[in-house]
């Protein structure tokens, strides 16, 4: 069966792909100013972390893996909606979504 | 380890150039770069599993991953934030796409359902609701400050540069042909599928598919409920309870000064000062 051999580089591509785009949605998280693309890129390394739990959970040959990435959905549905509420909250306020705009609150 | 760190300052140059505003041939040839640099450290990785691991999925493979970091690195760097949500989504299908490649379809296709379907509309929502994209004189949109000027591009490059690094020594340690070894069939008859069976009338496999063969859905269904009920109940509280939270944070009224009340009263305020004579005419 050429299945058998088909995962490994699949499985490689996988995690190589997942720590790019965790690295690209930290970079992301520090350099962008505007509040809701900030909690987009949290969303991207949440992807990156679903992604390897589903390569290594395929390396192993258990679902654990895919049913983790199940909990990880919920989590992210829950953050996006609280996040987003927040936002639009602090954009009532300062009528800017700038996260510079709430720069005093670490003094 | 070494290809695997040049591989990865490579790719951060990139991004540090195509993080700057400004200079449209800098960018590209920053753009150029970093596709190498994702080439090299593909390449590594193709390379600790052996050639003997590439097969005829593998290229596809290759391009939807390059498809998606191209989707990550424009939603960090598009001036334009609606657009930086759609490049998200494409990255949501590259990752979607990889996860078919792996077996685990009922997520490959939750994952789009859910994330692009449901997560993206409500930023798009949001975003659109928060923002108006300012105009020039001559009407073409432009970009909020905040949008195009990067915050710390340097700082933040060369901390995602070590964060790879450190990724790359974990892959490193990942046997290789660890799926050979691994048992092959990443669908597994356990005895609660076997009763699952036999209890269920209605659980059949597919028309061509036999009985003791089940497909990815029923394998992470059984999962899910079998191995991992708290963690289920968990996970609804959760959602409970962002609900709950998200309600509360709607309906909390935010004091005004008197600046800001005038403005939001704006159209209402004038319709309610139009005399008598005039409201209602039609």
């Amino acid at each position: 069966m050429s299945e058998l051999a088909q995962p490994s580089a699949g499985i490689v591509v996988a995690l190589v792909l997942s720590a790019v785009l965790f690295t690209t949605g930290l970079v992301g998280f520090l350099v962008r100013r505007n509040m809701i693309l900030m909690f987009l890129c949290t969303e991207l390394m949440l992807q990156a972390a679903a992604l390897a739990f589903i390569a290594f959970g395929k390396m192993r040959g258990d679902t654990g893996g895919q049913v983790f990435v199940i909990f990880i959905l919920t989590v992210a549905a829950a953050e996006a909606a609280l996040a987003l509420g927040l936002v639009v909250l602090l954009y009532r306020r300062r009528e800017t979504l700038s996260a510079e705009a709430w720069q005093e609150l670490h003094e | 380890m070494t290809p695997w760190y040049v591989a990865a300052a490579i790719a951060a140059a990139g991004l540090v150039m195509v993080l700057r505003p400004g200079r449209v041939a800098l960018r590209r040839a920053g753009a150029v770069i970093g596709l190498a640099g994702f080439a090299m450290l593909m390449g590594f990785g193709l390379r600790l599993a052996g050639a003997s691991a590439t097969s005829a999925s593998t290229p596809l493979a290759l391009a939807v991953a390059t498809v998606g970091v191209i989707g990550a690195v424009r939603v960090i760097t598009h001036t334009r934030p609606v657009f930086a949500a759609i490049y998200f989504v494409l990255t949501v299908i590259s990752a979607a796409t990889i996860f078919l490649m792996l077996e685990a379809e009922f997520l490959a296709f939750a994952l789009v359902i859910v994330y692009a379907g449901a997560i993206l509309i409500t930023y798009m929502f949001v975003l659109m609701l928060a923002h108006q994209s300012p105009e020039d004189e001559i009407g073409r949109i432009g970009a909020e400050d905040y949008d195009r000027v990067p915050r710390e591009p340097l700082v933040a490059v060369f901390l995602g540069f070590f964060l790879l690094a450190a990724l790359g020594s974990v892959i490193e340690r990942v046997p290789p042909m660890a799926a050979d070894s691994a048992p092959s069939a990443s669908i597994r008859t356990t005895d609660a599928m076997v009763q699952a069976q036999q209890r269920l009338p209605g659980m059949q496999a597919a028309d061509g598919v036999p009985a003791d063969q089940p497909d990815n859905v029923h394998v992470v269904g059984l999962d899910l409920v079998a191995r991992y009920p708290a963690s289920l109940e968990l996970a609804g509280v959760i959602l409970l309870m962002a609900m709950f939270g998200a309600v509360v944070l709607a309906r909390r009224q935010i004091e005004l000064g008197e600046d800001e009340r005038r403005k939001a009263a704006g159209m209402g305020g004038m319709v309610l000062d139009l005399p008598e004579n005039e409201r209602g005419g039609a």
